[in-house]
């Protein structure tokens, strides 16, 4: 596991995310003595690279004015753990960090839902290139619906995202309905699991057992991540959830993750210190029987009849949805369309900005299709920004590529945009145009 | 002139004793040690450096020993019952410590707030089954006594009034660092050695007082530092691996520069390798060791490799070998087998014993490998070197990769840049220049060295380290070692008065342990601050703040000359 509390940082001094969120989970896990235990190794941070960073994020206007440090130590952690896990020094790893990350988008104006880059995108990322892994699937157990993380992988048929929120109706940042199932080249690799407010452990576990472990199974990927969020839990101040950390460390024995990375929860006294103990014992395979909250009462929850029945219906329709996927797929790509557009506007919560964005996929025959993001914001020094965005994933064919460099090649010339970014996954090179001054840098 | 200053470490092997007066070391001594009479060692040590000085110009005594070391390595501590009140969280299955371990009811969390209080009935039960199983000492450990140590307190009242005659130990006494399960067995391992320790300083006590009423009378601690041999009578456990922080505070009195060093104590059979950052040694940061668990007892970290100048040196199956056993010494010394000494002594002509024996026992590793004898040396010494700086690279990694819990700590990553290898013990003069030639830096040996145990001993001052938790919104603060406790104002509570507190828990400290003229040696090593926010409002602050007198020299110790 790895430790960074940041107990130097914080948006503000009252904010959720400030100094004392993890303070008191540090004194539950260092006087329990659990780095101590046969079996459980304690790692040392490290910053993220600019170059890791690009592989999944347009910083608007750059990484460094965009993304604060500590963020860029926080991504650090998950890609320790990700060299760890890979290295086979360890079994699986647990990213106890702070600030975090799920809620940022490809393109970042600013902070969101606390967020500037997306630690789990861009350890994604990272074991893409470094270890050539393919498939991968991201569990996502944070009350709030992992935004930044569907839409990074929206038209990414090879990372499966599987989010179980407080349903989008009731709480920030209100997305993540059932309707919502992956881009057209896409479709079925996400499946959202909008959950009633008070829904219990044994909610939870239904759609665990039911629902999350046959899609798992099913899917097969290589390396599954949790995003691994504690605000489902009962005191959580920001949500109305009635997970306990014992049900916390049931889902984690069940869902077995390679990695897990720590994401939001706000009830620092009552809830961080034990479900992340929970969480640290299921991982390690220690007994977590004798673990529970203070105020910790198991007659407390029980799930109405109602939300059983909502559940089971939930669940037997994102099980269907999920294994009609392909036939979605194929019909999309007979359609013959060149190119699949969207327009829609971002809100950014922590800073108030509002951006508009359009995206154009390449409805490619064989491929998942390079993008064209365009997108436009004020920001909060007043300047306006409108850039333009190239992103070439990875699994893009050789005619993808072409066209995708092509593209940037004669945005350039056109000097449409105050910025002009290329991200080319296939060949690890990402590019600034900054069209006043003519001038390009590489990563 | 009452000076003089006396340091005696015991050792495996051997024990060293120096005189030090007026800036020089006035006599030596050397003994084997009798395992089985630590005492008469310890005596016929003192009588010999007695036999150059009036005893009442001797100022301090201080004694390195092994005893608790021993005693806890071999299991031979005395039976001793583990009382833990853990609340919730890890499995009881977890603290294998003690085959006479309790579970008892009573749960306090991080903040020091009662969840769940003890058992008065339970309480009585226990004790009774202890007392009946014929156990005499008692350790009483609770999950986040360091926050609130109202249960520990309750229990040991309820067994010293119910069976005066035990020995009672609680945890929070011991140590105040967070980490239960070391608290525990530190707390353990105190219960379980007090009675031996306490005979040994009374006997010591006795004779030394027969011989030199007046001076003062120091134990050398784990940690480098002195306590008083009154003091430790409560915490034995101190004393543990007093032997390699001899060496490294010998180390250090000797070069006395602020530099990044390692310090490589040669021996016979190991080598041990500590780090000295800025002259100040580096600690164990997980605590010591001490067989097979972790403690609160803070110790040097030293890197003990199985290679050292009597590491026999053969062949198998047509390779050369390197140790890591002992067959005996060097054969320049009279020993049988060719060894890492008797390498380095040809190769760079250091006439060390009988060199011509070297040469004989070496020459027929030669012949067997065919290979010309200097090229075997050379090959010998490679390897040696190249090892070594290996467990030296090794270690400074180890540093390195310390986990880190603030933005500015990752950003200002930490590197170790080597400035210069100290070498002691008896092989050091044959290995460290070659060793610190491959590792591009000075090295630096002195001829004091052989004793720099003892006299690392002789000028250590006292250390101590308090750490005080200040929690403005339940108005509590606490401090330990000692269990001090009290309320504080919460109004306009700040940093610099959490500061002075700590100053004055250390104060108070110093005083109860015979050491308050050092107090003014303290500085503060850690602080935090935390403000307690709930619903969007400042509730309250919380501060730790830990305070020390580090390893040092005595004031008067102004170095020694080489």
């Amino acid at each position: 596991m790895i430790f960074f509390p940041a107990f130097d940082w914080a948006i503000s001094p009252t904010h959720p995310e400030r100094e004392e969120r993890l303070l008191y989970t540090r004194d539950q896990l260092f006087e329990e003595g659990i780095m101590d235990m046969p079996g459980v190794t304690e790692y040392h941070p490290r910053l993220a690279t600019e170059k890791d960073v690009s592989r999944v994020h347009f910083c608007v206007p750059d990484i460094e004015s965009r993304v604060t440090t500590a963020h860029m130590v926080s991504a650090g952690c998950a890609l320790v753990m990700a060299d760890a896990f890979m290295n086979k020094e360890v079994r699986n790893a647990f990213a106890i960090i702070r600030p975090p990350g799920h809620h940022a988008m490809t393109v970042v104006h600013g902070n969101r839902g606390f967020c500037d880059i997306n630690n789990e995108a861009v350890m994604v990322e990272y074991l893409r290139r470094t270890y050539g892994v393919k498939r991968l699937a991201i569990v996502d157990t944070d009350v709030h619906h992992g935004d930044g993380t569907q839409e990074i992988f929206w038209h990414d048929p090879d990372v499966l995202f599987i989010s179980f929120h407080q349903d989008g109706r009731t709480l920030y940042p209100g997305s993540g309905f059932v309707e919502e199932m992956g881009g057209p080249l896409a479709y079925g690799t996400t499946i959202n699991i909008p959950m009633a407010p008070k829904t219990t452990d044994e909610g939870i576990h239904y759609i665990m057992d039911n629902l999350v472990m046959p899609i798992l199974d099913e899917f097969k990927p290589e390396i599954v991540i949790n995003s691994a969020g504690q605000d489902n839990h009962y005191s959580d101040p920001l949500a109305n959830m009635s997970f306990t950390a014992q049900g916390y460390a049931v889902l984690n024995q069940k869902l077995k993750p390679d990695i897990a990375v720590l994401e939001g929860g706000y009830s620092i006294e009552t809830a961080l210190p034990y479900v992340n103990m929970g969480i640290i014992m299921a991982m390690a395979g220690i007994d977590f029987s004798n673990l529970q909250e203070p105020d910790y009462d198991p007659s407390r929850f029980k799930e109405s009849s109602r939300n059983r029945a909502y559940i089971k219906s939930l669940v037997e329709h994102q099980l269907a949805a999920f294994r009609g996927r392909e036939a979605v797929v194929d019909k999309h790509r007979k359609e013959g369309r060149e190119f699949w557009g969207s327009s829609r506007s971002i809100f950014y919560d922590t800073e108030y900005l509002q951006e508009e964005q359009r995206l154009d996929l390449r409805m490619c025959p064989t491929c998942c299709g390079f993008r064209r993001i365009s997108s436009g914001c004020a920001h909060r020094s007043g300047r306006n920004y409108s850039v333009e965005c190239i992103a070439i994933p990875a699994a893009c064919c050789p005619d993808c590529v072409s066209r995708g460099l092509e593209e940037y090649s004669s945005l350039k010339k056109k000097k449409s945009g105050d910025h002009i970014y290329l991200q080319d996954r296939v060949n690890d090179d990402y590019r600034t145009f900054e069209s006043k001054a003519g001038e390009e840098t590489v990563v | 002139m009452n000076d003089a200053l006396i340091g005696i470490d015991v050792g495996g092997t051997y024990t060293d004793g120096v005189l030090f007066s007026d800036g020089s070391v006035v006599h030596s001594v050397k003994h084997r040690t009798d395992e089985d009479d630590l005492e008469g060692t310890l005596l016929l040590i003192l009588d010999d450096l007695l036999a150059h000085r009036r005893a009442k110009d001797v100022r301090r005594i201080v004694l390195s020993t092994t005893l608790v070391t021993n005693l806890l390595a071999t299991g031979r501590g005395e039976r001793t019952a583990l009382i833990l009140l853990p609340g919730k969280g890890l499995p009881n299955s977890a603290y294998d410590i003690s085959p006479d371990t309790y579970f008892l009811k009573g749960w306090i969390d991080f903040r020091g707030r009662q969840i769940e209080a003890p058992d008065p009935k339970e309480i009585e039960d226990t004790l009774k089954k202890i007392h009946a199983s014929g156990i005499e000492r008692i350790a009483i450990a609770g999950k986040f006594s360091n926050r609130n140590d109202s249960h520990e307190k309750m229990l040991k009242k309820t067994a010293e009034s119910l069976y005066p005659h035990m020995d009672v130990c609680t945890s929070n006494e011991i140590s105040g660092r967070l980490n239960f399960p070391r608290r525990a067995v530190t707390c353990y391992y105190t219960a379980m050695t007090v009675r031996d320790w306490n005979r040994f300083a009374d006997d010591m006590e006795a004779a030394i007082r027969a011989r030199a009423p007046h001076c003062e009378l120091h134990i050398l601690k784990a940690d480098g530092g002195t306590t008083t041999l009154a003091a430790s009578r409560k915490r034995p456990c101190e004393t543990v691996f007093s032997g390699p922080a001899a060496s490294t505070m010998g180390t250090l009195a000797l070069s006395r520069e602020e530099l990044n060093a390692v310090s490589i104590d040669i021996g016979g059979t190991t080598s041990d390798i500590s780090l000295l950052i800025e002259g100040q040694p580096l600690y164990a940061s997980r605590g010591a060791l001490i067989a097979g668990h972790l403690t609160h007892v803070s110790s040097f970290a030293v890197s003990s490799i199985p290679l050292g100048g009597d590491s026999a040196v053969y062949t198998t199956d047509g390779k050369l070998e390197i140790g890591p056993m002992r067959l005996g010494p060097a054969a320049c010394f009279g020993g049988e087998v060719p060894t890492v000494t008797d390498a380095f002594n040809i190769m760079n002509a250091l006439g060390l014993g009988n060199a011509q024996a070297s040469h004989a026992a070496l020459s027929r590793v030669a012949q067997g490998l065919q290979v010309p004898l200097d090229s075997l040396c050379r090959s010998i010494a490679g390897e040696v070197v190249e090892r070594l700086a290996q467990s030296i690279k090794d270690m400074f990694r180890l540093w390195e990769d310390e986990p880190a819990y603030k933005v500015w700590e990752v950003v200002h990553k930490r590197e170790f840049h080597l400035h210069q290898v100290i070498g002691i013990g008896a092989a050091a003069p044959a290995v460290v220049p070659m060793l610190a030639e491959r590792m591009k830096v000075p090295h630096f040996l002195h001829r004091l060295s052989p004793v720099a145990n003892a006299l690392g001993a002789a000028v250590a001052r006292p250390t101590l380290a308090v750490e005080v938790h200040v929690d403005t919104g339940r108005e509590t603060y606490s401090g330990s070692p000692g269990g001090l406790s009290g309320k504080v104002d919460k109004r306009n509570y700040q940093l610099k008065d959490a500061r002075e507190l700590a100053q004055a828990c250390l104060k108070q400290v110093c005083a109860d342990r015979g050491l308050a003229d050092y107090a003014d040696d303290a500085q503060i090593y850690s602080e935090e601050q935390f403000n307690v926010i709930r619903g969007w409002e400042q509730e309250g602050k919380l501060f730790d703040i830990g305070i020390q007198i580090s390893p040092g020299f005595i004031r008067e110790f102004k170095g020694v000359e080489n």
